[in-house]
């Protein structure tokens, strides 16, 4: 059995205080939703960066907007002053972490099921594979999205549909229609889904899809999902334009929704993916704002897509504002967790797997979590960070040094504690098949490989 | 701050410290830019009338167009679009040239499309029916909600003006400067054009009105679709220009010109209508029912919106074969208007026959294109055209109360309408 377990399962019988779990409910039974329930998850990872670096904790980290939901916290007085009460916490947890780094780093990657979700222990529960349940209301879900790519042109047609294969994972439709069931059950125990939630997965994958199109002649990129990408078969003006005619026709589903508080929703997820896009062209010089600076455009690019989409389907759900919190926090939660795996993979993946070219992140001189982390152990990793790896030699020189350090292991610690937040909130849904798939589907996130 | 404040201040990093404008580029560029729709550019259109029109038409809606508020432009990322916008200075992106184009525009073209939404505003009047949109604060007769979509117009219209502007980095030339340059160049092009997209949904949502939100999305398709359409078939002629090496050797000066492009007056029109009309038509609409008009009075206002953009774009497609003076050199689109109706008389082989006499050590010699077309009848019936669309706007308008603002959309079809 593994140090992790030990602890873990140790942590789960009480065997002593978590008090970073004591401390959080503690917050949470004062109300204050929202924002407060944030900051205390930006708060989590922020604290946890903070002690690697090894400092003290202050409360550094500048938010753009405080109190708007979904960016990056303030920390506040309470997240300080709890500091100290974390610290024995850390450190235990620094310790048994530190162990995995002597292994091998997949070694490491094939125990993390066992380690990362407490919903194991706990009895009584059936889980069902979370993609095959979900993918019963999703049949004909590339169908449906190419009948609403109605263009006359065949060559804009072909390209707008080319993604739309039915090869992608549909993580996010997949979560869309789980987390529609979940709320209608908890809602009124219904077990019908609408049409109109329904159409909120199309939509949530049709906005990926054109901002996939459009991030690759950003970064320009030659394959996705082992085929080559729109810009490179079709060239960049026309790829540019694709996206757009995506965006378009998302646009038009969503407003035949014909609910305003919807379509609010998810135009946030366009307003996001855009400004995390600007975001990626900054850089922080300042260690613990480069960090916050990470999550956010992690949040922005990723997570909001997912924590809108399952707001929206519970919007459409049930008028309870708990429950969308709820969904809101599942996605957002989940989202990061996503995005923090992808990361690490972009390290520990070979690039047949993940049909895109690994270490990719490096070469756009983007330094992502696993990065960051390492550069806390080699402190000559920032003179490469602020460079953007532009130097020949950068980025094997960057790679080396990220498996040389533990910053893979900090990285899918991070995305675990993410992902048990994900947990700790869908939790509050009634039970239901579904909801169940969506605990599943959490642990999903951090053993995939690809 | 409008969105003409923000180009100002853009160009304050690109005008001031720009290098001096190469010839050939500027001509290149500017053409492929005004010839694919762009409402400005087009001097020689009876300035001082079409300037008059214009400014008489900014007094009835109050303010002027351009001094619209548009509350994303105080937010970071637009310093952050400034700063990156800066780093271009010096290569030869067409984004550049677009925000040029954007900012030295001294016919109040700019934001004409805004104009016209606010002005069938105006001239519709409030519903004589219960309470109209949400933010029902009437200012000069119009509704803010009206005024947000007259921004939202400009705005879908600019994002697509500089997504057009993005090069194919696999066609770059050695003319064209460094590799590194031009992709930096279509970064921000992209982020640019999304950013508008998105304060755009934005502000639709805030319109609280889904009807409006799809009106103005399947305006988006339909203006995407058209700028596709326009750029497949400068890239067809291009594919074919290079089989036919001998027969039209070419300088890449030409390079968005469609030599042999054949297409008829009714795939003309729907190409024209996705890519110049649709946008308009649709808001025009989209203002009737935010007042909440009925279908009716929706429809007039789409008529008139299409008419009037087709009659203007028909309009801009004759100015190089009405002018005598001084355009001479200029190339003009041979998919323009009088061009494709010439085309459609003479039959296709006459034509492609016609050009290739025009042709002169390997180049098309304009201007000799030119006086050959005016020879024949495409010009005249393409203002015989551009009147019939005319016409069919100011019947649309028959239907609203005379007023001010209707003697000024008028006003917008007799100046495009006008050749002497």
């Amino acid at each position: 059995m593994t140090a992790q377990r030990v602890w873990w399962e140790a942590g789960c019988g009480r065997a002593f205080p978590v008090p970073s779990f004591r401390l959080r409910v503690r917050a949470w039974g004062r109300g204050g939703a929202t924002a407060r329930r944030d900051f205390q998850t930006r708060a989590m990872a922020t604290r946890w960066w903070c002690w690697r670096r090894g400092c003290s904790w202050r409360p550094a980290v500048r938010s753009p907007r405080p109190g708007h939901p979904g960016c990056a916290g303030l920390l506040g007085t309470r997240a300080a002053s709890d500091t100290r009460a974390q610290m024995p916490y850390f450190n235990l947890v620094k310790t048994l972490t530190s162990v995995p780094s002597v292994h091998s780093i997949s070694q490491f990657h094939q125990r993390t099921p066992a380690v990362c979700c407490c919903s194991q222990t706990q009895s009584g529960e059936k889980y069902a594979d979370p993609f095959k349940l979900g993918w019963r209301d999703l049949k004909g879900l590339y169908e449906d999205i190419r009948k609403e790519l109605c263009i006359s042109t065949k060559e804009l047609k072909d390209m707008s549909e080319y993604y739309f294969d039915g090869k992608g994972k549909a993580f996010r439709p997949i979560i869309v229609v789980l987390m529609a069931r979940a709320c209608n059950i908890h809602h009124n125990n219904s077990r019908d889904m609408q049409a109109n939630q329904r159409s909120i997965a199309l939509i949530a994958e049709m906005i990926h899809t054109a901002s996939l199109v459009h991030d690759d002649v950003i970064d320009d990129a030659s394959s996705r999902r082992g085929k080559h990408t729109v810009n490179k078969i079709w060239g960049e003006k026309k790829a540019v334009l694709a996206g757009d005619l995506i965006l378009s026709a998302a646009s038009i589903v969503l407003a035949r929704i014909g609910n305003t508080a919807v379509t609010s929703i998810l135009t946030q997820v366009i307003e996001d993916l855009v400004r995390g896009e600007f975001l990626q062209l900054g850089s922080k010089e300042n260690e613990n704002e480069r960090f916050a600076h990470y999550l956010e455009k992690t949040f922005k690019k990723t997570a909001s897509l997912i924590a809108n989409s399952c707001k929206a389907v519970s919007v459409l759900s049930c008028p309870d504002p708990v429950v969308h919190e709820i969904a809101y926090q599942y996605g957002k939660n989940i989202g990061i967790a996503f995005q923090l795996i992808d990361d690490v993979l972009d390290f520990t993946s070979c690039s047949d797997q993940m049909g895109k070219p690994t270490s990719a992140d490096l070469k756009l001189g983007l330094a992502t979590g696993p990065v960051l982390f390492a550069c806390q152990q080699f402190p000559e990793m920032n003179a490469m960070i602020m460079r953007r790896f532009s130097l020949p030699g950068d980025v094997d020189r960057a790679r080396q040094y990220v498996l040389q350090s533990d910053g893979v292991q900090q990285t899918t610690y991070l995305a675990q504690q993410y992902c048990h937040e994900a947990v700790r909130e869908i939790r509050k849904l009634r039970p239901s098949t579904e909801r169940d798939a969506l605990i599943q589907l959490s642990e999903s996130v951090l053993t995939r490989d690809k | 701050m409008s969105l003409r404040q923000l180009l100002l201040r853009l160009s304050g990093y690109l005008g001031a410290s720009g290098p001096p404008h190469r010839q050939w580029w500027c001509a290149r560029s500017l053409d492929s830019i005004s010839s694919v729709g762009s409402w400005r550019g087009r001097s020689s259109r009876t300035p001082a009338h079409w300037n008059q029109v214009v400014s008489e038409a900014e007094k009835i809606v109050g303010y002027p167009a351009s001094f619209m508020s548009l509350r994303c432009l105080l937010s970071d990322e637009l310093s952050n679009i400034a700063m990156q916008v800066r780093k271009l200075v010096g290569t030869q992106h067409p984004l550049l040239s677009t925000a040029r184009g954007l900012v030295h525009d001294s016919r109040h073209n700019l934001q004409l499309r805004g104009l016209v939404v606010l002005l069938i505003s105006k001239a519709a009047g409030p519903s004589t029916g219960n309470s109209p949109c949400q933010n029902y604060d009437m200012v000069s007769g119009i509704y803010s909600c009206q005024r947000s979509l007259a921004e939202i117009t400009e705005l879908i219209h600019t994002a697509l003006l500089v997504h057009r502007g993005i090069v194919n980095l696999s066609e770059l030339q050695s003319s064209d400067g460094p590799l590194k340059d031009m992709q930096f160049g279509n970064k921000i092009a992209i982020l640019s054009g999304d950013f508008l997209l998105a304060n755009a949904c934005n502000g639709l949502a805030l319109l609280q009105n889904t009807k409006v939100s799809e009106l103005l999305a399947s305006a988006l398709m339909d203006l995407v679709q058209g700028v596709y359409r326009e750029n497949s078939a400068s890239a067809k002629a291009l594919l074919q220009r290079q089989e036919d090496h001998c027969r039209f050797q070419d300088n890449q000066g030409y390079i968005e010109h469609s030599i042999t492009d054949d297409i008829g007056v009714s795939t003309w029109k729907e190409q024209t209508f996705l890519s110049h009309c649709a946008l308009l038509a649709k808001s025009c609409q989209a203002a009737m029912e935010l007042a909440k008009h009925d279908a009716e009075v929706q429809d007039m206002a789409f008529q008139y919106g299409k008419h009037m953009a087709m009659s203007h774009k028909i309009n801009s497609d004759l100015q190089p074969f009405i002018k005598d003076k001084a355009s001479d050199s200029k190339t003009f689109n041979l998919n323009s208007a009088p061009v494709v109706l010439h085309q459609e008389f003479l039959g296709r082989d006459v034509w492609i026959k016609q050009i290739r006499e025009a042709q002169e050590k390997g180049r098309l010699n304009y201007t000799k294109l030119r006086e050959t077309i005016k020879a024949g009848k495409g010009v005249t019936s393409a203002i015989d055209l551009c009147r019939y669309h005319g016409n069919k706007a100011l019947e649309a308008l028959e239907s609203f109360p005379p007023s001010e603002a209707r003697s000024a959309l008028e006003n917008i079809v007799f100046a495009v309408t006008r050749f002497s």
